[in-house]
Formats: C-alpha cells, structure tokens, sequence
C-alpha cells in the first residue's frame, strides 16, 4: 500500500465540555472512496472541520500528503490540494454557474493579475469547461447560482472542488436533501469522480454510502467504533447498535 | 446599448464646458467637475461595498488625506500642483494600508464601525490640531499654474482647462476600475463578497483580497480628496467627518452598489437636488431623505442596478 494520502494521530477538539471528536487515529490510502458514517453527533462533521481547518484541533495532528498541515488556514489547507463541500452548500450566489467554477479553478495561481482580462485565460478556461461538462451543468454556465435547484446547487459544489484540481475530496453529506433521482445521479457522479481523485465522504444516507464506498469508517461519540470493508460493516453489530442503540441480538438479520 | 450609452456620456462630458453655457448658466461646468469628484468618491465606496461587500462609513479619511496632501504640499512643502497632487494620493494610499490592516480582520458592522472609528479619531486629531491644519477653518491656499509653454500658462484657474483635468483623472480612475473589476482580482472580489467561507475552501485569502480592495479605494478617496482641493483651493477637517462618508454611501445606494457608474450617477443625482432646492428651501433634505426611502423600498439595487436587472429579464 502506498503511504496514505490523509494521516490524522490522536486527533481531538473540544468545545468547553464537550468532546465532539476524541483522540481519533485514521489514514487514509490513496487511491480509495472512503466514507465515514454514524449516528448524529458522532463528530464526523466536526472531523472534517478539523482537518480543513475550519477549527483547530485541541490535540493531535493533521498531516495530508506528507505535510502536517494541523492548525493552517483553510486556503493554505485547500491550495495544497484538499477540496470540500459543506453540509449547508455553499456556493457563490450572486455569480454566474461559470464564474463560480472559474474563480475555483484560477484560485490556484496565487497572483490574482489586477489587469488582465479574466476571460483572457484559456487554461482557466478549459478547466471549466471540463468541470461543468463532468457534472453535467455545461449548460448553464450563464444563470445565477443563487436560482439553480438544491440538487444543482450540490452538483455545482463538486464542480467547484474539481475545478481546484484536488489531490483529495471531502465530501459532507453529498446527497442530503435529494429527492431520489438527484441522489442517484449524485451518487453516479461521486462513483465516476473516484476513478480520478481520492474520496473520503461523510453520509447519513447509509443506504447510498454501501453503493458507493469501498471502504467505510463508522464513527460514534467522537471515536472511531470500526473500519472495514462495506460487506464486513454492514454484518458488524456494533454498527447496528449504534443506530439503533439497542443491543442487536445474534442471528436477527433486520436492522 | 452599453456602448451607445457610455460614448453619449463620454461625447457629453468631454463637450460640456462649450455646450453646457448654451443652454444654462456658465457655474454648472463647476457643478459637473464638482459632481465627477463627489461620483468618484462614491465610487471608492462601491469598490468596497458593492463589489467585495464590505460597508466602510470610512472613505471620508483618505478623502481628507488627499485635501491635506494637496494642501501641505503647496502651502509647507512649496511644491507644484502636480508633486503635490502625487504626494496627496500616495499619503491617503498609505493610510489605507495602515488602517485597512487592522480594519479588514472585521466584517460586516464590526467592520463598517472600526472606519467610523478610525475616521473620528483623525477627524478630532485635525480639528484640534489647528495650527498644522487650521482645523474647522481649514487650510487656503493659492494655485501655482501647472507649466508654461512660453506664452500659454496652464492653470487651474482657467475654468476649462480645470475642468478638463478634472475629467481626465476621474476617467482615468473609471478606467482603472473598469480594467481591475473584469481581472481576476475583479472576480475574486466578487466571490468574497458572496460567500468568504467557499472563498476560503477554493484557496483564496479573503485577508489579503480584503485588503487589497481597501488599499485601491482609498487611493480613489484619496484622488478625489486631492481634486478636490484643488478645485476648492482649499482643506478642511470638515471633509474627515464620518457624516461625509455615509453621503458616498447614499449616494452608491441609490445609483447601484455593484454597478461601475451608478454611485456616481447617484451623486450627481443629489447633488443636483442638492443645487436646484437647497436655494428655495432650507430643509430640502427632508425631499433627499424621502428620495433615499423610495429608492431602497422599490428599486433596491439602485437606479442602474434597476436598469441592468431589467434589461437582463427581457433578454
């Protein structure tokens, strides 16, 4: 196995007393579609926030393709080639489609020519082009992000994070609030994306996670529970305990 | 349309010191310089709140520096109007970057308060420092002419050729923005305007474009500040005060936030309500204050914002 892509040691963050993630230890092999799934308030997306660096962790360390990166701003974070999505999407509302994949995509030239035409770039252009193409809104470049459906508005985001060009993608909660058909489609795109770029996802839509992931973390109170293949977690008690929160009696096969 | 319309404008500005005593008295020349000046301030506003959503109360500060500058540069320093105006527009430069780097850790009313703040304190340094900068009374000065070419003496006291230098460095400031707002800066301006946190995630500073917003509005308050004074001849703290500042808001309001030539369209909008009833009625801004109401209840992205978005939904 090569070295992993995203390595986190005795990660934790506490808000006053409350321990949202707990000396968690994870790698994550390059190469893979990892997702992390649990109950509410496991601390996946205070995870995520800690190694984006949306928050500084109260313990432990964050390295990400061979750099520790813990406690960095986020677009230092993000120009070292981690991309995200937010559970709440979060785009540019008042650009058009194409402006907000063409600022994600430019981002990477740290100097931001004061100047020169922003339409001049081809390269940038490209990029876009390409992006849009990869989810399926190349034809709607010129309308308002701010008037697109919820579900565009998830797959513009992912636009965004491949515009960036990214070594690695997190991804939270990719298809919340999608009715079914956006979520297959989503979850369509995520499938294609990963043959190109390492994905780690946070899900809620267990169902959707065991299509897509090969591997998957299951996280609870802040702590890692286990981690294993779908096959092997979806048989694991301890998982269907802790959604259900009752003990899972041995040999019942409904959860 | 866009064209037409920015080529009649131009045609007009550039004609209006014969056209304009045509058809009305010869001092609306002065009020159209006036206008271009109190525009180009406005549109240091707009830079800040229309294009990267910051709302700065502060624009009257580098304003003032550029009236100073202008002032101390030919009253202390004896310099020509050309140093002078130079010395003026890097000195309001400065001052932003000096405070712009404390002012754009803040956003939203922390920020907008921390310029109010910071436009106070150097409005009372100015006025209590009356012997540097005559406070309340302000500073006069006398206009050495620009160069001579032999007999030809260019100066501002020609009311044409003052004009004229007014127009060509407003338009040169128009021309800069127009250039800055189409580039990539222009565009991560926008996108930290809309949304900082995503801004962050795609890996722009939204410190350092901040920052950079700042500094470029304040060197256009500074131009018009030093305009100014040349135009007045004259400097004074009363320009610093906040209330000065919260004018080029109303006025980038009511043209457009967002737009590059509403904020100005909405200061000579004023300021002609301003001349033509300020004469007849003391309280005329009790009218100004109802206009302002109008605006922001029915039109709220301004007159040209109005007028783009219509355009825009007929397409």
């Amino acid at each position: 196995m090569s070295s992993p892509i995203l390595s986190v040691r005795g990660l934790t963050k506490k808000f006053g007393g409350l321990t949202a993630v707990n000396n968690v230890d994870f790698d994550l092999p390059a190469g893979e579609l990892h997702a992390i799934i649990g109950p509410n308030g496991a601390g996946k997306t205070t995870f995520f926030n800690v190694v984006s660096g949306f928050l500084r962790p109260s313990g432990g360390r964050v390295s990400f393709n061979g750099e520790d990166i813990t406690g960095w701003a986020t677009h230092r974070i993000s120009r070292l080639g981690m991309a995200r999505t937010l559970q709440i999407k979060s785009v540019f509302n008042g650009l058009s489609v194409y402006d907000n994949v063409w600022i994600a995509a430019h981002a990477r030239n740290r100097f931001l020519h004061p100047l020169r035409p922003a339409r001049a770039y081809a390269d940038t252009a490209a990029v876009v082009e390409r992006s849009l193409e990869a989810v399926g809104l190349a034809g709607r470049s010129p309308e308002l992000a701010g008037n697109l459906a919820h579900g565009d508005v998830a797959l513009l985001e992912i636009a965004i994070a491949i515009a960036m060009r990214p070594r690695l993608l997190l991804l939270d909660e990719p298809v919340a609030g999608m009715s079914p058909e956006e979520t297959e489609r989503t979850v369509l795109k995520i499938k294609e994306l990963s043959a190109s770029i390492n994905i780690l996802l946070i899900e809620h839509d267990v169902e959707a996670v065991f299509k897509i992931a090969e591997h998957i973390t299951v996280m609870t109170q802040g702590a890692v529970l286990c981690q294993g293949t779908a096959q092997s977690i979806a048989a694991d008690p301890r998982v269907q305990e802790a959604y259900l929160g009752v003990p899972v009696v041995a040999g019942s096969t409904d959860a | 349309m866009r064209i037409v319309g920015a080529a009649v404008l131009a045609a007009f500005l550039l004609s209006a010191p014969w056209l304009l005593p045509k058809f009305v008295a010869e001092f609306w020349v002065s009020i159209l310089a006036e206008m271009m000046i109190w525009g180009l301030l406005a549109s240091s506003a707009n830079l800040l709140l229309g294009y990267t959503g910051l709302l700065s109360f502060g624009q009257s500060l580098y304003f003032g520096f550029g009236a100073y500058g202008v002032a101390f540069g030919i009253t202390r320093f004896g310099l020509g109007v050309v140093p002078s105006f130079f010395l003026a527009v890097a000195i309001a430069t400065l001052a932003a970057v000096i405070a712009g780097f404390f002012a754009v850790r803040l956003t939203w009313h922390y920020f907008a308060i921390i310029t109010v703040v910071f436009s106070l304190i150097f409005y009372l340094v100015a006025v209590g420092w009356k012997s540097l900068t005559g406070g309340d009374d302000g500073l006069s000065f006398a206009l050495p002419p620009i160069a001579k070419l032999g007999d030809l003496e260019l100066t501002l006291l020609d009311p044409t050729f003052q004009y004229l230098f007014i127009l060509a460095v407003v338009g040169a400031c128009y021309l800069l923005q127009w250039l800055v707002l189409r580039s990539p800066l222009g565009v991560a301006f926008t996108a930290v305007r809309e949304n900082a946190t995503r801004a962050g995630l795609i890996g722009l500073n939204p410190y350092l474009i901040r920052l950079t917003a700042f500094v470029i509005a304040g060197f256009l308050a500074g131009v018009a500040g030093a305009l100014f004074a040349l135009f007045s001849r004259y400097a004074s703290a009363q320009y610093m005060y906040w209330t000065v500042s919260g004018e080029a808001v109303i006025w980038t309001i009511v043209g457009g936030a967002g737009t590059l030539f509403g904020p100005a369209i909405g200061a000579a909008l004023l300021i002609l309500v301003r001349e033509e009833l300020s004469g007849y009625w003391e309280h005329y801004l009790i009218l100004v204050g109802i206009l302002v109401l109008m605006v922001v209840t029915y039109a709220p992205k301004g007159i040209v914002g109005s007028l783009q978005a219509r355009r825009a939904a007929r397409q």
